[in-house]
């Protein structure tokens, strides 16, 4: 509007021709409103149009040949694998406190396979705040002198080397086992891994040698096979470990009675490792369950959002569907199942691609209703599980040494029957003997398929083109909206001079303004980094708080708060005092700082897209809106219209929503009940990201919270 | 005919010009038709590595060893196997490769000899083979050491697409190299015939480039068609043989070296259905009659042989028209119901390849010599040996000699 204004001021001048794509970017920042309007309205229809446009998966690597070869696993094998079962439950009726005697258990029944035994001892570490340490690859770990006997967990490691192989490469199967406390479940997944372990030391077509991880998951699933990944991967050149073993009398008994017991050489003290991996399963049986078919869930989020080859998935689900006749499972949000706008909303699609079927018969668009609805749940579960940047599963740890792996969950339908048992040992096993032997003609690392991409279904996904327009709609009217802003905030000025004062006569004065105008935003600039340098130290701050000994989260997140509170104000009063001044002279301070909060937005958004697009698109969900209107509420009090109240109304909601904790507590009620919430929870999820290493966590406390806390300056911004 | 004068340039020397004019008149109008058939040789070439195209590899060792049944030679077959399957640590049974999932034939048993194996397979090594342009280090055992009167069979299988061919994984053949080294060979005079068999997916298009006369093609698929696997062998986990190669073995298998089974009835034998793709085959450059020419003529080693008085004669070829051609068979002498077919091929041939003496006459009486010269060629054609030819030569190089000093003086 401020542009035509100019252009018919200088009407009577020839004008020298523009660029066509000069105009076009001209024209939408002109139309700013309406194209901002069409573009958030489409970006979020697009992500309610995903489902619909999933594809189907399909095996994209030839080498895989999944279901090629007939299973080899026999009743033998399933025999064995069940003696192994009731072994360990006989072992553990008798509960030895220290579960060490599954452990020789498991070991000696992989030695009489004639597989490589080694027990690998770690102490689980701490979950503890590096800043430093987003993105970086996981080092080997501090070794802590003061760890007691009783605080180590022992994983027992098979090793089958394949009999013509080149011993560069592996596949790992891994089956979290809790010696102390075991359910059935694990037991019976340990009988699964071994009828398979059993059958590869006699096939004669191995490529890539075997790793079966027994992990000790009294600390956690995660932390066992990260504390052998590490090993593996980054090996410690000190004797500091072995000589700890050493102290302790329980592993000292445990390795003597191994070296009596086995007569062979194959059993070792010391750390054995096979090839670089190739994939990793990791296999668990659900105890209680109340499916009524065998069911098998997939996990495959790792950290940050990253997903493992789109292949691996694919494999395991083309011969558990169509080889074992098992249904496959990925995880969904189950509040949006029963949700009637969203079935209405399916209806919608469904009568849509009817129509669009009568007038083009070609046309292959629009899925069933129902399936809508189990799509878009789990979609949402997807997006929600990459957002949060914390792995779902033991799998995690394979992903930060860039190795696929997906954890398998067996939730069989009814228990403890003997055919049943067998039944699901041998469907359990072909499965995962197909899986394995499918990886084992892989030739390479898998890197056919997709990396970048959200699950609709086990046999559905969203590829990153596809996801990528929808957010690339929702963040698309940022920068124009921050040139408008701009633009209008420069020439009204402008304006309302140039109408004052002839146009021809443009005195030196004039000018010298003029270049100060133009150089005006860099306030706002300052005060926008001024808000994001605090956003940074505020990120920083849970470094300290946690070293504050016995500390409740209530009471740290309290602590949190307060110096958050406080350095913003030492902060505004060191380094923002000019503010103040620039704020009395400037009319149209507002808009500027708001062109440049949504640029900065822009650049966070856009960076945060490429790390995790998962907590992107939910921070744009929440930031855009909020960006776009934010405006002085004294202005829309004073206009006192319908649409600056409405205005006001959706402000003041977003403001509440767009603050991190806020957002927290309203998603947690939103899935638990409002009943449970508690201050200190935020602080212990807070806690969580950063043990992980989310960048999640970065991004809520480096662009979100700034954000925010720019917005709401805007919305009391007194003009 | 003018491979005689040729091969005797010396003869030239001693002639009247006039007969050196009719040489070079004879010799560009003669076509290498006149050359006889002197032996067979296979090119058998896997383009594909990996343990995934298993197929391609147990496709070209079954060829291999058909044509090995059939009669030629390993020293006139040059294998080519991109990749080794049987050795391949996925392999359930080591060393060795079936193509068929009953495993009653290991086709890579003691008697299998591989000339390029492995990353030797390239294009750039294939067609030094077909053209013969090798660097001097490389044995004579992988060198196609073929002539003028040779048959080849050229076999390749691996994934192709259109008008090219893929080689390991990383190059490709187009069908302009394909058509560039074929006429080279032809130039080179490195063959008789060539039947060009490729199996592979747009097998059809490779063909497109073709010029050289004496050229067979077959394809097992045309433009926009993909060549299928036969069948699984859940046992191994692979696919072992490609449809087309699979019935092509399949009309093999039935036969035996004495075998008079033609062309046409191997290429009608396809049935569209049964290979899932439509095998193309391109005749145009072929100048005999595919229900008259034996499979036998590519995929084995059947031709005359020719009987000579003294093993270490020189110039025995020449003399071939004083004997009577005979079959290699000594015992198709026994099955005189398959000899009969034999024989209107042995004609056929006769007609067409044999150099000199009675063809000649034939050619003669015809009428179609328009050359004033032909009757005294013909006269002198009759003469019996080259010593002979010699010592006419001489006795009238004698009166020149004398009438030349005699002028001087």
């Amino acid at each position: 509007m401020a542009e035509t204004k100019v252009k018919s001021h200088n009407d009577d001048k020839p004008k020298p021709r523009v660029r066509p794509i000069v105009r076009l970017g001209i024209f939408l920042v002109s139309h700013s409103f309406l194209v901002s309007v069409v573009c958030c309205t489409s970006g979020v229809l697009a992500l309610f149009l995903l489902p619909v446009l999933a594809k189907n998966t399909y095996i994209s690597e030839n080498a895989l040949m999944p279901g090629s070869a007939s299973p080899m696993l026999s009743n033998q094998h399933v025999l064995d694998g069940n003696r192994l079962v009731k072994d360990l439950t006989n072992s553990n009726l008798k509960s030895s406190e220290t579960g060490i005697g599954s452990h020789k258990i498991i070991a000696q029944y992989m030695l009489d396979l004639g597989a490589e035994v080694s027990f690998h001892k770690f102490h689980p570490q701490m979950n503890q705040f590096h800043p430093l340490h987003f993105f970086s690859s996981p080092d080997s770990g501090k070794i802590q002198e003061n760890y007691s006997c009783s605080s180590y967990g022992i994983n027992t490691v098979g090793i089958i080397r394949a009999p013509r192989g080149d011993g560069k490469e592996a596949i790992v199967l891994v089956t979290p086992y809790n010696a102390l406390k075991s359910g059935f479940g694990e037991a019976l997944s340990l009988g699964i891994a071994y009828s398979v372990f059993s059958l590869l030391t006699q096939v004669t077509w191995l490529a890539k040698d075997i790793i079966w991880l027994v992990a000790d998951s009294q600390f956690g699933e995660y932390a066992a096979v990260a504390a052998w990944l590490r090993e593996y991967q980054t090996p410690k050149f000190s004797s500091s470990s072995t000589l700890n073993a050493e102290m302790c009398p329980d592993i000292n008994n445990l390795f003597e009675i191994k070296v009596h017991s086995v007569a062979g050489s194959k059993f070792s003290n010391s750390f054995r490792r096979a090839g670089t991996m190739a994939a990793a399963l990791v296999l668990k049986v659900r105890d209680q369950s109340e499916q009524f078919e065998d069911t098998i869930s997939i996990y495959a989020e790792a950290s940050n959002g990253q997903m493992p080859n789109l292949d691996l998935i694919n494999v395991v689900n083309y011969l558990a569907v169509h080889r074992q006749g098992l249904r496959v499972n990925v995880e969904k949000l189950r509040s949006l199942l029963n949700s009637s706008w969203l079935k209405s909303l399916g209806e919608f699609f469904e009568s849509l691609a009817k129509v669009a079927k009568r007038l083009n018969p070609k046309c292959k668009f629009g899925i069933p209703a129902t399936e809508y609805v189990e799509g878009t749940a789990t979609l949402a579960s997807s997006l929600y599980y990459q957002a949060l940047g914390v792995p779902t599963g033991p799998h995690g740890a394979f992903r930060d040494y860039q190795v696929d792996a997906i954890t398998l969950e067996i939730s069989p339908k009814f228990s403890l029957d003997k055919v049943w048992r067998n039944d699901i040992l041998l469907r359990g096993g072909r499965l995962i003997e197909g899986v394995i032997r499918s990886v084992n003609n892989l030739l390479e690392k898998f890197h056919q398929s997709f990396f970048l991409y959200l699950l609709t279904s086990p046999s559905k996904f969203v590829s990153v083109g596809v996801y990528m327009i929808a957010f690339a709609l929702l963040i698309a009217p940022l920068p124009m909206v921050a040139a408008s802003l701009y633009v209008d905030a420069n020439s009204s000025s402008n304006c309302s001079k140039g109408d004052s004062s002839t146009p021809p006569a443009i005195t030196d004065a004039d000018e010298h303004g003029i270049t100060i105008r133009s150089w005006r935003w860099l306030n706002s600039a300052k005060l926008v980094f001024i808000v994001h340098l605090w956003g940074a130290i505020v990120s920083l701050l849970p470094y300290f708080i946690c070293q504050i000994p016995d500390c409740s989260p209530t009471t740290s997140f309290v602590i949190w708060v307060l110096l958050s509170i406080l350095s913003l104000l030492i902060l505004n009063t060191v380094l923002a005092s000019p503010l103040a001044c620039v704020k009395a002279s400037q009319v149209k301070e507002w808009a500027l700082v708001k062109s440049v909060t949504i640029s900065s937005v822009f650049i966070g958004l856009g960076l945060m897209s490429v790390i995790n697009f998962a907590t992107a698109e939910f921070g744009a969900l929440l930031l855009v809106p909020m960006c776009l209107l934010a405006q002085p509420l004294k202005l829309d009090v004073r206009a006192g219209t319908l649409r600056s109240f409405c205005r006001i109304i959706c402000n003041l909601v977003l403001g509440h929503i767009a603050f991190p904790p806020a957002a927290f507590f309203l998603l947690k009620g939103m899935l638990d009940g409002f009943g449970s919430a508690n201050v200190g929870d935020f602080w212990m999820w807070v806690e969580s990201l950063w043990a992980w290493n989310s960048a999640t966590y970065l991004f809520i406390g480096m662009v979100q919270l700034p954000c925010w806390v720019l917005c709401v300056s805007i919305l009391f911004h007194s003009c | 005919m003018e491979t005689f004068y040729n091969s005797k340039p010396v003869l030239h020397l001693l002639l009247l010009p006039c007969l050196l004019l009719y040489s070079s008149i004879a010799f560009n109008s003669s076509s290498v038709e006149a050359a006889m058939h002197t032996n067979n040789w296979a090119v058998l070439v896997c383009t594909s590595r990996f343990w995934f195209n298993y197929r391609h590899m147990a496709n070209t060792l079954s060829l291999y060893r058909t044509v090995k049944r059939l009669g030629i030679p390993d020293e006139r077959i040059i294998l080519m196997l991109a990749d080794d399957m049987a050795c391949n640590t996925r392999n359930k049974y080591p060393a060795q490769v079936f193509n068929n999932e009953n495993h009653r034939l290991n086709l890579y048993g003691d008697n299998v000899e591989v000339d390029y194996r492995g990353y030797e397979v390239t294009v750039e090594n294939f067609l030094r083979v077909l053209t013969g342009r090798h660097e001097t280090a490389v044995p004579r055992s992988k060198r196609l050491l073929s002539d003028e009167g040779s048959h080849i069979l050229l076999y390749m299988t691996g994934h192709g697409g259109d008008e090219f061919l893929k080689f390991q994984d990383s190059e490709e053949l187009q069908s302009h190299d394909l058509a560039d080294a074929v006429k080279q060979m032809k130039e080179k005079h490195r063959f008789k015939e060539l039947l060009i068999m490729v199996d592979t997916c747009q097998a059809a298009t490779l063909f497109n480039q073709l010029q050289s006369p004496g050229v067979l093609a077959i394809g097992s698929s045309m433009k926009g068609e993909n060549s299928y696997s036969h069948h699984l062998d859940s046992d191994v986990g692979v696919s072992v043989v490609d449809r087309f190669t699979y019935y092509t073995l399949a009309f093999f298998e039935r036969l035996n070296i004495y075998d008079n089974a033609s062309l046409s009835s191997l290429f009608s034998s396809y049935n569209p259905s049964w290979l899932m793709s439509t095998a193309y085959y391109r005749k145009d450059l072929y100048q005999r009659r595919l229900e008259e020419v034996p499979v036998t003529t590519f995929f084995g080693s059947v031709m005359e042989t020719i009987h000579t008085d003294a093993a270490y004669k020189a110039l025995s070829r020449r003399n071939s028209g004083r004997f009577e051609a005979q079959t290699s068979l000594d015992q198709s002498v026994h099955h005189s119901e398959r000899r009969t077919p034999i024989k209107v091929n042995d004609r056929d041939e006769t007609h067409n390849i044999n150099p000199e003496g009675n063809k000649q006459v034939l050619q003669g009486e015809g009428g179609a010599t328009k050359c004033p010269w032909s009757t005294f060629c013909n006269k002198f054609q009759k003469a019996e040996n080259v010593d002979s030819l010699v010592n006419y030569g001489l006795v009238a190089m004698i009166p020149f000699l004398v009438i030349s000093t005699w002028l001087v003086r």
